[in-house]
């Protein structure tokens, strides 16, 4: 699939690096054209899935005459199907997303000036970009409250370039709409689906917990990539601050050598708390922090997701 | 507090720049937008109450060290009774020293007495501050007020040295007070710096209400008292009671009688020498002392039959005060005791005449002369030591020869005329005379038993008072002290206060038709013969004085003998113990009898005095002479830097725990495989 790459976003190399791998469900997915992926209902691939006996009605030609030649019974061959996905894209763009560090004050090396939302738009186009030119459909959906967007999955190369510019245009304001996107979206999409949620998360991990399980009853594949900057955890400034809520609450003027240790604190208790909820629902989970290579992430991320039959 | 530089103070308010910093920094922070605010806002909630704490008190320690700067640089002075001055400066400062002799109990470690640690204080803590423009000093034993050029001139000056005289503390204040109401001072402060000496103050006496009264009416004045609560301790005082020259064949002796006294916290007995020294010859006499002291009645010393006058001395081994280690006496022959009867009555005359004529001592010559009231001319006012007036009170140049007569140390004693009462004499004139009831006498019903003419007898006896029957006596109206009273009050016997001499009024004749004086006979003699012993004392060539001024008043040449202080001023000299002599005469000059006894007044009584006026009490030791107000700006230099170190150690960042990174990119993901 050829596409006229111009979102500055992407990155040529990290795209042909991925190219070579694939993205893959960890759930059957039921697809509307045949695709990479297993699907629940059998199909004409040459994937074995099973046998079955014959009933009124079934093709004959599917019959296994070997079978019958053996056993005297009639039984029908089954194969897998493979199918393509949609993927929706949820990208979290409540005015936290919009955090960048420039001082860069820990060392960390990132790259200067790169918020949340930069981040999570790579990582989104680049799996747009992957999926679509596996034939799986991509679709996105933008939880800010004052950016909303919804994009249903298709696989044309048109929509990929909507999709894609979509998510140039995004950007970050007011407060989060992620709980109820997801939880909208977990009801709107009738099919299995993989759900790719892009966000820095900072809502009530009991709120977290409640939008995965509903996307996860609803037999949805969920992958999650959490965002945070390096200053986010190690508060480590050595004066007072005044601090703007990106999402429109007020200001917090505090001093963080008074402070530090207690939002430290608060910061591995929400941290944790988030860990359990992962365990309970099973969601494909990646902590990162935006300082990392999206490339070396969504590698880890694609390889993760590789079934092992295939290794 | 006071300051040396109070204008620094001005810069007090600068105490609010942390504050305000603090306030302009709260606008003035950085502001970075924040995402994880959720986190914020619980470690605020989270560290709340800490972190609260430990704010205000950075701020508190910023503001004390400012503080502390401020009182540092303006040289606060220490002493929590300085508290009340204020910031204010006084216009005039008024020093009342007390110079009597208990002020020379010593600290014989400091070499210093209290009165030179009082002054050396006070003189430290006046340099130090402000006194206004009028620095004056009332010393106790000139009474007078002088003008002081600085205080560290009350150091050198003859006004503030040692003296052996008795303190008038009242009449002190009372100076004081004239002077602030004759100059109209504003704020004016009244240093006092005493022993508290009972005698000296004089706390019972009815002129501190009137003192009290009249300062409450002033305003600004402040006083403070320098004061040595502690009872006198470790100390011995001895003086002469009594000293008396006899012949015995062709040698003579004196009789002394010694008291020494001990200060009242000496337990169990001890042997002291006593040193006596008559004519350059010593003689050493152990006592043994008990808690009270001892006293050596009738000591015997020979000295040459030709020394009919002289002086000699006691003295003690040394102790806590000089001063009453030393006591002079003079000795000389004594005088004629000559007594004069003035009455009209033959009969009466003749009572008081053999009354007075009998001696107590046979080596006593005595004589006495009645002569009707006509012949008063004819009495030799300068030899006699008694007079007896019984008549009509006398007028006109009589009754001025009678106020010199007792002027000069003598003693009238005036008995009723039997009809006209006369003019009034020594502001009390005879009344009418009262009868008893037939069958009824009147009878004394009190009399004052431990001084004057009536007192008890050396035995502790009283005299026989009770038993006297009055049947006529004269009512008296004047302003005299009762000595004895009747049983309706009216006077018996009244003494008019005089400063030198004696002056008594007896209601009552020694003859049976009006009272039984003569008759009983013990207490018509005893009252004579005391009064005449107390007016002949003016007679004798050598007498005994306490120390004071004007106790050489009586003639121009007194020149000194012997003195115990060294001192260039006539004007001084008769404050000091000492021996002086003119011709025949000699006196002694000695601190009083009150000095010895030093009896402390009970400080919450001598605070009572100044109730409702400002006044503070500072307690001092002898010996002491550290400041009264040393500077403070140390103090407040250390505080600045102790808040200053407790600011920096209160903004120190908390020590950061080594935690596992929050984010472990190997076991983050949380895959479901």
């Amino acid at each position: 699939m050829a596409l006229q790459l111009k979102r500055d976003y992407l990155n040529q190399k990290v795209l042909e690096r991925l190219s070579t791998l694939q993205l893959h469900a960890r759930l059957p997915m039921v697809g509307n054209v045949s695709g990479k992926h297993r699907s629940p209902i059998r199909g004409s691939s040459l994937e074995f899935a099973e046998y079955r006996k014959y009933v009124p009605g079934d093709d004959t030609r599917r019959l296994d005459w070997r079978a019958y030649a053996r056993n005297d019974r009639y039984y029908i061959k089954e194969f897998e199907a493979d199918t393509n996905l949609r993927m929706c894209l949820i990208v979290d763009t409540s005015g936290s997303m919009d955090f960048a560090y420039n001082g860069n004050p820990t060392g960390t090396g990132g790259e200067p000036g790169l918020s949340k939302l930069d981040y999570a738009r790579r990582v989104a186009g680049t799996l747009a970009y992957i999926a679509a030119l596996q034939g799986d459909a991509v679709g996105l959906y933008c939880a800010g409250e004052a950016f909303h967007i919804e994009i249903p999955p298709k696989r044309s190369a048109t929509h990929l370039s909507v999709v894609l510019d979509e998510l140039g245009t995004m950007e970050a304001s007011g407060e989060t709409g992620l709980a109820d996107i997801l939880h909208e979206t977990a009801e709107r999409i009738p099919q299995r689906a993989l759900i790719v949620v892009i966000s820095d998360l900072f809502m009530e991990p009991e709120t977290v917990r409640n939008c995965f399980e509903h996307l996860r009853f609803r037999k949805h594949d969920v992958a999650v990539f959490h965002l945070m900057e390096q200053n986010e955890l190690d508060f480590e400034f050595d004066r007072p601050m005044r601090f703007a809520d990106m999402e429109g609450g007020e200001p917090i003027l505090a001093d963080p050598t008074v402070i530090g240790a207690q939002y430290r604190r608060a910061m591995e208790i929400y941290l944790a708390s988030m860990d359990e909820v992962i365990r309970g629902t099973e969601v494909d989970y990646h902590r990162i922090c935006i300082h990392e290579n999206y490339g070396d992430v969504l590698a880890r991320f694609l390889l993760g997701r590789t079934p092992k039959r295939q290794k | 507090m006071s300051f040396l530089q109070p204008l620094a103070l001005i810069a007090l308010p600068l105490m609010a720049l942390p504050i305000i910093i603090h306030l302009i920094n709260q606008q003035r922070h950085r502001t970075i937008p924040w995402a994880a605010m959720m986190f914020l806002m619980s470690a605020k909630r989270m560290s709340r109450g800490m972190a609260r704490l430990r704010h205000l008190l950075i701020l508190l320690m910023r503001v004390l060290a400012i503080g502390a700067l401020i009182f540092a640089i303006s040289r606060p002075l220490s002493g929590g009774w300085l508290g009340s001055i204020g910031f204010s400066q006084p216009d005039a400062t008024l020093i009342l020293l007390d110079r009597s002799a208990s002020m020379e109990m010593q600290d014989l470690q400091a070499g210093e007495s209290k009165r030179s640690t009082a002054l050396k204080r006070l003189a430290q803590l006046l340099e130090q501050g402000d006194y206004g423009t009028h620095l004056l000093l009332i010393d106790s034993a000139s009474g007078q007020m002088q003008e002081v050029d600085s205080p560290k001139a009350l150091l050198n000056l003859p006004m503030t040295g040692a003296s052996a005289t008795s303190a008038n503390i009242p009449s002190m204040l009372e100076t004081a007070l004239a002077y602030l109401k004759a100059n109209e001072s504003g704020r004016a402060e009244i240093w006092i710096c005493s022993d508290l000496n009972e005698n000296d103050w004089d706390i019972h006496s009815g002129r501190w209400n009137a003192i009290r009264e009249a300062f409450a009416q002033l305003e600004g004045v402040h006083h403070f008292l320098l004061a040595y609560t502690d009872p006198p301790s470790g100390n011995l005082s001895v003086r002469v009671e009594n000293v008396q020259r006899w012949k015995r064949g062709n040698d003579a002796e004196l009789i002394l009688d010694v008291m020494v006294r001990t200060g009242g916290d000496s337990s169990g007995t001890r042997r002291v020498p006593i040193e006596f020294e008559v004519n350059n010859v010593q003689s050493v006499v152990e006592m043994e002392l008990d808690t009270l002291g001892a006293s050596l009645q009738g000591h015997r010393i020979p000295i040459d039959a030709k020394l009919s006058s002289g002086w000699g001395s006691v003295s003690l081994p040394g102790d806590a005060n000089p001063l009453d280690n030393r006591f002079f006496f003079v000795f000389s022959e004594p005088p004629v005791r000559k007594a004069v009867v003035v009455s009209d009555d033959k009969r009466i005359g003749e009572a008081f005449r053999r009354a007075l004529a009998v001696p107590l001592d046979a080596r006593l010559q005595h004589h006495a002369d009645v002569i009707p009231v006509n012949r008063v001319a004819e009495i030799d006012w300068e030899n006699t030591g008694l007079l007896i007036w019984q008549g009509a009170l006398p007028s006109g140049l009589v009754a001025e020869q009678i106020a010199h007569f007792v002027n000069s140390g003598r003693v009238a004693m005036f008995f009723p005329p039997a009809h006209h009462a006369g003019d009034q004499l020594f502001n009390s004139h005879w009344g009418d005379w009262q009868s008893s009831d037939p069958g009824q006498v009147s009878k004394v019903a009190w009399w004052r038993g431990d001084a004057d003419l009536l007192a008890h007898v050396e035995s502790g006896d009283a005299l026989p008072l009770n038993g006297l029957r009055t049947y006529r006596y004269r009512t008296l109206e004047g302003t005299g002290t009762p000595l004895a009273r009747f049983d309706n009050d009216a006077p018996l016997l009244t003494r008019v206060s005089t400063d030198h001499g004696a002056i008594y009024f007896c209601s009552t004749l020694p003859t049976a038709q009006f009272s039984s004086l003569e008759r009983d006979g013990i207490v018509f003699y005893v009252m004579l013969q005391r009064a005449l012993t107390e007016g002949c004392l003016a007679l004798a060539a050598a007498a005994q004085r306490d120390a004071g001024v004007g106790v050489l008043a009586d003639r121009d040449q007194w020149k000194s003998v012997v003195s115990a202080e060294n001192t260039a001023s006539l004007s001084q000299r008769e404050l000091h113990a000492g021996v002086y002599r003119e011709d025949e005469y000699w006196v002694a000059v000695n601190r009083s009898q009150a000095e010895d006894n030093a009896k402390v007044s009970p400080v919450e009584t001598v605070d009572a005095l100044f109730d409702g006026l400002s006044y503070r009490r500072i307690d001092v030791d002898v010996g002491d002479t550290s400041a009264l107000a040393s500077e403070l700006w140390r103090i407040f230099l250390i505080a600045m830097a102790l808040a200053l170190i407790l600011e920096a150690v209160l903004s120190l960042p908390s020590r950061k725990t080594e935690a596992t990174p929050l984010i472990d990119l190997t076991v983050a993901d949380g895959s479901t495989e």
